[in-house]
Order: structure tokens, then C-alpha cells, then sequence
């Protein structure tokens, strides 16, 4: 992966590969970073490769640690958002060592606990490849801990062809699809831009300043630009393209997103976790339907539900129990995805099955939030599920049984303050209902 | 049933920012008032408050009318201007939901 990249980075010198709240960092910078970061590696004279957790953002520091890393054949387990979920996931994955980025300056820490890398790294050790460590909602409230081959990841982005259009960066550094948007940025050479925070004012003003020409989004944050005023405040002229994904693009959202925005092209994306991003085509700028048009990627729909078999797929879970059901023998991924097959070998991505909630294109499980809730003390019991929603395609809800005793007006402001100490925001219920009974069983309150 | 006016609505809706406010440690939140933004540059709230205090709303309109209605609609969505950028649009649009639906 190195040299590609590294002729990159020299081609492109002086040019602004990124731009965020730390400032402006050139091809150059990076390539600085990347030295240093490197050395620091090397320091460490590690005999076999080993796991990395690398906690941060979409900024200079996490990036040229990702490269570090790659190119010495380490696993590396990018993680973002809610430092209270991260315990669990560093448990999770087995990681040896920890990289904290900020900005441009970064931390390392070993992680004692954890002497050797989990066995499940070990096809990609013999390949001398690099790992990449995703994690996804799982269905027992254990997030579930997916390995890509980052090597192989990495080499798709080789044969970019250069442009300057700059983008910005939305969905997260630990997430496929924002991993996706950094490295096709960089690839190309041109700039990635990084808002403040993820909201929609954010957004708009750093587009505003950079010019930002290509905006990856769900369909729910295009929703809340509009909603919010600032694709009208803002000057938003730089703008040629939007890609989305993640969630379904409901057709009224499309239709007021092509009267608001009348010369941006609208491009859908698709990818999972388990397979990496996959190539499309939207035929039809005014429909949902797409079509895949990736060499790397089969796919068939069985049963409405969309089945993936990809060259960048996962070597696996790292806990086998996880793809019960998930893979079948011959290597098909079950994506959970509801299809409906269009005209002309096209599709149109409808929702989920079963139990996954996707709010805003962030997906959770409900079992991650049922056992917070249930460990609060005035609850008896409670179920968590998603209630379609017009702002953010899908909202928690939560179910509760309280005690007699209990306030419920108190109880309901303890069970959200309890759900945004230990997940990520997304995960927060925004409605809590009180019942009698709920229905169904999931977990079991132990008293 | 009484008349819902947009009086009492406008009063549900600061009541109900008022609990969000102690909710979220966002004591500003009390001292809202009609003008003020639920959503966008200089809104207290990011989109997942703006739900939550949607969906308390909606319980509050139902123990004040015995009326339940969804205040995120398709019809709210397609408005040039958002029913959700201030508080008093936001009464505007709950009044109308009230009145245009059944007991």
C-alpha cells in the first residue's frame, strides 16, 4: 500500500489533503506525520504484528497512524464516537495497544492485559496483510467485532484518478463508509473537509468556507439540512455532487433535496461492514433505484433480502458465534437488507429485517439499550424497538414497566441521562412509554 | 373537549423545554420563548433533542386533549419553512394537528 500512496503524497506536496478544526494540513504534513509516526512504530520493535486500537476522528494524527499501521501489517481497530462504549470494544477486539489522536498529536499506550493477538488475525498474519477492525450492533448488546483485510482494502483505492473537488467528511473515522470517503479523498489527492461537529450548522459553514463540491450524507442529515434553513443561508454554490447512503432515501426527500439543490448530481451509495463499499449507479437521478456495477461484488436477493459476495468481505467475526446465520458456506453475506428489484437489473433498498434500528444511518441493536435501561433500579422490565420516523428515518423507542413506586416523569429523564452515559447518542430513546406488560422477551431483568 | 388554542400550546412546549433543559443540563432551555430556535445555527438542541422533545410533546398533547398526533409529518417535512425552527411555529403546527385530527 505504501508506495502507491507515498508517490501520492509527494505528487501532491503542497496541496491541502485536509482541512478541520485543528487547521490546514497538506500532502506534505501528512507525509511528516506519517514519518513520525512510523518511527514511533518502529521504536516499539515489535517481533510479530499485534492489534491496535486507534481512538479518534477524521483528523491528521489517526491518519497517518492508519497508514503506519497498514504498511507494517498490524490490525488496527479505528474507534470514534462515545468513550463510554469503548472499554467493551477494546475487551472485544483484544487490542495490545492504544493510539489516541488529537489533531496532530497523538498518544501511545500499551495495554497490558492483553498479551497476545486473538487467533482469528492469524490468516491475515500469514498473508503478511494488515487488518482492519470494524465493530457493529450486536444482537446480545456485545458490540460484534468484524476483521477486513485492510492490504486488500487499501489496494482498491489505487487507481483513483486525480481530482480536486473537495469533500467532506460526515459518517465517522470508525465507521466503513466515512474509512471510505477519507481514503477516495486522499486517493485522488484532493481535500477532505472536516466540520466542527456533525450537525447540520456545522456542516454548512464548513462548506461554506471550503467550497465543499462532494457531500456524502444519509438521507436523514440531508433531511435536517433542510429542515434546518442552511441549504438556503448558506452559500452551498461549490456543490456538485451528493452521494447517500446508509439508510433508505425516502422518494418525497429526494424530490425536495433536487428542487433545493437543481444542479447537484445525486449519486446513492451502498456498502456494509462486512463487505466494504460497493460500486454503484444510480440510473435514474430522480429514483431510488441503483444498480451495482462493482467487479468485486456478486450479489443476488433471496427471499427480499439482499445476499452479498465480495473480493473486500470480512475474513470474518472475530467471534465465530456472530456469523451464525450471517455467512452461508459458500460465502454469501446475508446483509438484513429488504430489497425490491426494479427495471433493468436495478434494485431499490426498502428497509431492514428484522430487529436492526436505523437511526439516521446509524444502526443499533435493541438489546445494547434494553440492558442499560434494565439496570436502572425502579425498572421492572422493558423492550426497545425503532418507530418510523420523518425527521430521522428511525427513532428509539423504549417500553417500560416501573415500579409503583417510581415517578414517571423523573424515572423517564434517569432511563434517557443513563442511555447517554453509556451509548452513543443515536441510542438514546427519544420516546420512553410506560406500560403494564411488554410483549415478548429478550432479556430477562434479574432481581 | 375545550378548545385547544395556540396559547396552550405555545405554554406545553416551554413547559416541556423547561424539564428538557434540567433533563439535559441545559438550564437555558427554561427561558425560552416564542422566538426562540429549536433546530439549526444557535438551537440548544442537536436533532436527536429535537426528537425527544417531539415525542414528549406528542404524550403531553394526549393527556391535554386525549388527541394523539405525530408532529413530524410528511406534510411538516415538505413546508418551505420548517414548522421546526422556532418555538412558535412549532405551536402553529401542533394546533393545526390538533384540530385536524379525531377524538
Amino acid at each position: 500500500m505504501s508506495a502507491w500512496f507515498s508517490q501520492r503524497l509527494r505528487e501532491r506536496g503542497g496541496a491541502l489533503a485536509m482541512q478541520g478544526p485543528w487547521g490546514d494540513c497538506t500532502y506534505a504534513d501528512l507525509e511528516r506525520l506519517w514519518q513520525a509516526a512510523r518511527a514511533d512504530l518502529q521504536a516499539l520493535a515489535l517481533e510479530e504484528p499485534a492489534v491496535f486500537a486507534l481512538v479518534g476522528e477524521h483528523e491528521p494524527a489517526a491518519v497517518a497512524w492508519l497508514f503506519a499501521l497498514a504498511e507494517a501489517g498490524h490490525a488496527v481497530a479505528p474507534l470514534a464516537g462515545n468513550l463510554a462504549e469503548h472499554p467493551g470494544k477494546l475487551a472485544e477486539v483484544g487490542a495490545q495497544w492504544i493510539v489516541t489522536s488529537t489533531g496532530r498529536a497523538w498518544k501511545l499506550l500499551p495495554r497490558v492485559s492483553e498479551p497476545s493477538a486473538h487467533p482469528a488475525f492469524g490468516a491475515l498474519r500469514q498473508q503478511g496483510h494488515a487488518g482492519l477492525v470494524l465493530f457493529s450492533s450486536g444482537t446480545s448488546g456485545r458490540p460484534k467485532v468484524m476483521v477486513q483485510d485492510l492490504t486488500v482494502l487499501l489496494a482498491t483505492y489505487a487507481e483513483r484518478r486525480l481530482n480536486r473537488l473537495p469533500v467532506l467528511a460526515l459518517l465517522g473515522f470508525d465507521h466503513i463508509g466515512g474509512l471510505n470517503t477519507l481514503l477516495g479523498t486522499l486517493a485522488a489527492g484532493a481535500t477532505l473537509v472536516v466540520p466542527a461537529d456533525r450537525s447540520a450548522a456545522a456542516v454548512a459553514a464548513a462548506m461554506e468556507r471550503q467550497r465543499v463540491a462532494v457531500l456524502p450524507a444519509s438521507p436523514t442529515f440531508l433531511n435536517l439540512l433542510l429542515v434546518s434553513g442552511e441549504a438556503v443561508t448558506r452559500d452551498l454554490s461549490g456543490l456538485r455532487v451528493i452521494t447517500y447512503g446508509t439508510e433508505p432515501m425516502p422518494p418525497g426527500l429526494l424530490q425536495r433535496l433536487r428542487a433545493a439543490f437543481p444542479r447537484v448530481r445525486f449519486i446513492q451509495t451502498f456498502g456494509t461492514s462486512e463487505t466494504g463499499i460497493i460500486r454503484t449507479e444510480s440510473p435514474d437521478p430522480a429514483s431510488t433505484y441503483i444498480r451495482f456495477v462493482d467487479p468485486a461484488t456478486e450479489w443476488k436477493v433471496v427471499e427480499d433480502e439482499l445476499w452479498l459476495r465480495s473480493r473486500t468481505q470480512v475474513g470474518g467475526y472475530l467471534d465465530a458465534r456472530d456469523a451464525v446465520g450471517k455467512f452461508t458456506a459458500d460465502g454469501w453475506f446475508r446483509t438484513g437488507d429488504k430489497v425490491e428489484l426494479g427495471p433493468a437489473g436495478t434494485l431499490r433498498i426498502l428497509g431492514r429485517l428484522g430487529e436492526v434500528i436505523n437511526v439516521g444511518g446509524e444502526k443499533l441493536m435493541p438489546a445494547e439499550v434494553e440492558s442499560v435501561i434494565l439496570g436502572l433500579p425502579l425498572v421492572l422490565d422493558c423492550r426497545v424497538r425503532g418507530e418510523a420516523h420523518a425527521l430521522i428515518g428511525q427513532a428509539v423507542v423504549a417500553e417500560v414497566v416501573a415500579a409503583a413506586a417510581a415517578d414517571q416523569e423523573q424515572l423517564r429523564a434517569a432511563i434517557r441521562n443513563a442511555c447517554r452515559r453509556a451509548l452513543a447518542a443515536h441510542k438514546v430513546p427519544t420516546r420512553v412509554s410506560f406500560v403494564d406488560a411488554v410483549s415478548g422477551e429478550r432479556l430477562k431483568k434479574i432481581r | 373537549m375545550v378548545p385547544f388554542t395556540r396559547d396552550a400550546a405555545v405554554r406545553l412546549v416551554l413547559a416541556r423545554l423547561a424539564l428538557l433543559g434540567q433533563e439535559l443540563g441545559k438550564p437555558a432551555l427554561a427561558q425560552a420563548d416564542e422566538q426562540t430556535r429549536l433546530f439549526g445555527e444557535a438551537s440548544p438542541l442537536d436533532s436527536i433533542g429535537l426528537v425527544t422533545l417531539m415525542a414528549d410533546l406528542e404524550e403531553d398533547i394526549f393527556q391535554a386533549t386525549g388527541r394523539r398526533i405525530t408532529i413530524a409529518d410528511e406534510k411538516a417535512m415538505s413546508r418551505l419553512t420548517s414548522p421546526f425552527r422556532r418555538v412558535g411555529l412549532l405551536a402553529d403546527h401542533i394546533v393545526e394537528l390538533v384540530h385536524s385530527s379525531h377524538a
